[in-house]
């Protein structure tokens, strides 16, 4: 006889039972963790842990498992829990809960326990059917188990008149053994309340991050440069001992005033030590940088005028962030321009003075308009086209292209020698010859060649980015060219051939 | 670098009497950044020279195109305080969007980013957001004489090399509610100071109908009446 099988609570998140939510039951997880700390994620969505200690800590196991609910309900998911003798009783008691069962239910809380002991009676109600869910083949943990799994076995006890796991378990194992074989006899055990295997628990995630105080804080910002370099070496140390590397790594510094400064920096395992530190000057930098209406062009000293950082820095902490398996870096072999250190160095330097956004590199893609092929990417991030670029567009205007693209459009007023504006009908028709274009406030300009209207009407499935407009090239009398379209009955100036 | 020796103006076997430049000696050609072939009649050097400022009235195509070259040849570029620079027209131009960098706003710290900006990238094209003071441009002069870099300004910039300019320019193609715009003739004019005091004049296809920049002989010059006269009485 096995020794009784140990108190197991399961938590089940319906809403995360995919692979595509990884993340965020993750986080499901690190909230678990936060009640008790070793946890074994079961498969997505579903993790268990040993109930005995935290339910005496919290004041039992209904208490518990409240709480636990309660604090994945704050991260907006939705969760069950069953708490049962075993890891396979647990489960369908985890499951069992959404089922409106009266004789189970407690209160509102989502939980079902199954008291001491009477798992087996518990189990004795369940259809065989439950056999052929997913995961109870790894829940047994015996190597014949995968025989379960198949939708076969339960159909077959149902067809031999065994509707319950209590019919299963009335039977002698031996018999069941001889008929079923290895399959059946797994069956057999965990229809009795038996032989679940013991939980695999996960370690603690290990905090990797690394930091230093300073006592008294530190006003000057290159001692807190020269300490990052060391920092960024214990940092590397520990990513390394354990072949791991990071995509990013979060700089946060803490001001005596209780102002915290953090910033992420693209990482990928490629900077050293040396480079981090300069990351971390570059911030300081950055985040000291005053107002004046024009400033120096020495930046290089990290400090203000009066060499103060508002207090000075008590803690400097770098959080690697998206931790990974080292597994190399391979350098573009072609088609992908490598960007040397040198220019990677000064937009990182205009990255930390303007911020992540500032410094951009323009990637051309697909689309119909000259503003929708030019997607600007933030230095560090990947460079993808928005639209595909291979793809034919039918509808772009061919020929010479703007060299003036307005981010925004200018609006513009087109008259004819009337002086009545110009309209375009739905039907792409022009009201007259457009003679005069003014855009703000500037003097109007005589118009001395214009074509279109062209029409454009795309994307009219998705309502957000669904447009209807006509086109024209316009030339005024001073010799330049304008893109313009008519949208929403408004002319608008796009860009200009100069 | 023998590539580049290979591509600037007078190492090609067309002869240098062509070019309208003088025979440049191979040790100057070191320091300067080829321009597009179209181009470099305009500056004294046949190209970009390092450290130097070059000036061009407005933001436009004239730029952009001064600029392609280097960038084709390899140089990173940045475009500072820009935000509609066309890069799509700059890409058809030659100018590389792989080894380009835009700040397009670079605010009130805009002489720090362009100085950090010539740490990188070789070329910076910079309209300012505000009037230098004389003692920020020296010393930016003084770190793009450092990093032998050049700066494009947009507008003016005292104390610039060369300072070029579009006179008048003509679009051909559109006529009244139809055609489209295919190729653009501009007078471009270059002066500045010490060797680039004369002033040259050319006509350009700025751009041409494949897109690239060309010389424009006189007779196909599309401009109307009133120009052709002025270019005549100049």
């Amino acid at each position: 006889m096995s020794a009784p099988e140990p108190r197991v609570m399961v938590l089940y998140c319906p809403g995360l039972a995919g692979p595509r939510t990884a993340r965020a039951f993750d986080q499901v997880l690190t909230a678990v963790t936060a009640f008790c700390p070793a946890v074994e994620a079961v498969e997505p969505g579903v993790c268990a842990f040993g109930a005995r200690g935290p339910a005496r800590y919290f004041g039992g196991e209904t208490a518990l498992a409240a709480r636990i609910t309660a604090a994945i309900a704050d991260l907006g998911v939705e969760s069950q829990a069953g708490v049962a003798d075993g890891l396979f009783a647990a489960y369908l008691a985890a499951r069992a809960v959404g089922a409106p069962r009266a004789d189970t239910a407690s209160g509102i809380c989502p939980v079902l326990v199954i008291p001491p002991g009477r798992t087996p009676e518990f189990l004795a109600r369940q259809p065989v059917s439950v056999l052929a869910r997913q995961p109870v083949s790894a829940l047994a943990g015996q190597d014949a188990a995968g025989d379960l799994a198949g939708q076969d076995f339960a159909a077959l006890l149902s067809r031999l008149g065994l509707h319950t796991l209590g019919d299963l378990a009335a039977l002698s194992p031996d018999d069941v053994a001889s008929r079923f074989g290895a399959a059946g006899e797994t069956a057999h055990r965990l229809a009795r309340g038996l032989g679940s295997r013991p939980l695999a628990v996960r370690p603690p995630a290990e905090d990797l991050s690394v930091a230093q105080e300073f006592d008294p804080p530190e006003p000057l910002s290159e001692p807190v440069v020269f300490a990052a370099k060391a920092l960024a070496e214990r940092m590397h140390e520990g990513l390394a001992a354990r072949g791991l590397t990071c995509v990013r790594v979060q700089v946060r510094a803490v001001c005596a005033d209780g102002r915290e400064n953090r910033r992420l920096w693209r990482h990928d395992g490629l900077l050293s030590a040396a480079a981090l530190a300069d990351r971390v000057r570059w911030q300081l930098d950055g985040w000291q940088v005053p107002a004046p209406p024009v400033g120096t062009i020495d930046g290089t000293t990290g400090s203000t005028p009066d060499g103060t950082t508002d207090g000075g820095i008590v803690v400097l902490r770098l959080v690697p962030d998206q931790v990974v398996h080292a597994t190399g870096h391979q350098l573009a072999l072609w088609g992908e321009t490598v960007v040397s250190d040198r220019v990677a160095r000064a937009a990182m330097r205009v990255q930390a003075m303007l911020g992540h956004e500032a410094v951009l590199r323009p990637v051309l893609g697909g689309g119909r308009d000259v503003a929708e092929q030019v997607n600007d990417v933030p230095f560090g991030e990947k460079r993808q086209p928005r639209l595909a670029v291979g793809a034919p567009w039918p509808g772009r205007i061919m020929g010479a292209v703007p060299g003036v693209v307005y981010p925004f459009a200018r609006e513009a007023d087109v008259t004819d020698d009337a002086g009545d504006a110009v309209t375009v009908t739905g039907r792409c028709v022009i009201s007259a010859a457009p003679a005069w274009l003014a855009a703000d406030g500037v003097p109007p300009l005589r118009i001395t060649g214009w074509a279109g209207p062209w029409p454009l009407s795309e994307r009219w499935w998705d309502p957000a980015a669904a447009r209807r407009r006509a086109r024209f090239q316009l030339l005024t009398d001073d010799g330049r060219a304008w893109l313009a379209a008519v949208q929403d009955g408004r002319w608008l100036i796009e860009g200009g051939y100069c | 670098m023998a590539a580049e020796v290979s591509r600037s103006p007078v190492s090609q076997a067309a002869d240098p009497l062509r070019d309208g430049t003088l025979p440049v000696l191979p040790a100057l050609r070191d320091g300067t950044l080829p321009v597009l072939p179209a181009l470099r009649e305009l500056l004294p050097r046949g190209g970009l020279a390092r450290g130097s400022v070059v000036t061009v009235a407005e933001f436009g195509l004239l730029i952009l195109a001064l600029a392609a070259g280097a960038s084709a040849d390899g140089a990173w570029c940045g475009i500072a305080g820009v935000p509609e620079a066309g890069m799509l027209a700059a890409a058809g131009l030659g100018l590389d969007a792989e080894r380009t960098l835009l700040v397009p706003d670079p605010g009130h710290a805009w002489p720090q980013v362009v100085a950090s900006l010539l740490d990188g990238c070789e070329l910076v094209l910079l309209r300012p957001p505000a009037q230098a003071p004389a003692q920020v441009r020296q010393r930016l002069e003084a770190t793009l004489r450092r990093g032998r870099g050049v700066l494009l300004v947009v507008g003016d910039w005292p104390g610039a090399q060369v300072r070029l300019r579009i006179l008048t320019q003509g679009w051909t193609g559109l006529g009244d509610g139809h055609g489209r715009l295919r190729a653009c003739c501009a007078q471009v004019t270059a002066d500045g100071r010490g060797e680039a005091a004369v002033t040259r004049t050319r006509w350009l296809w700025l751009p041409a109908e494949d897109g690239n920049v060309s010389a424009a002989e006189p007779p196909d010059i599309p401009v109307p009446e009133r120009h052709l006269q002025v270019v005549r009485a100049g």
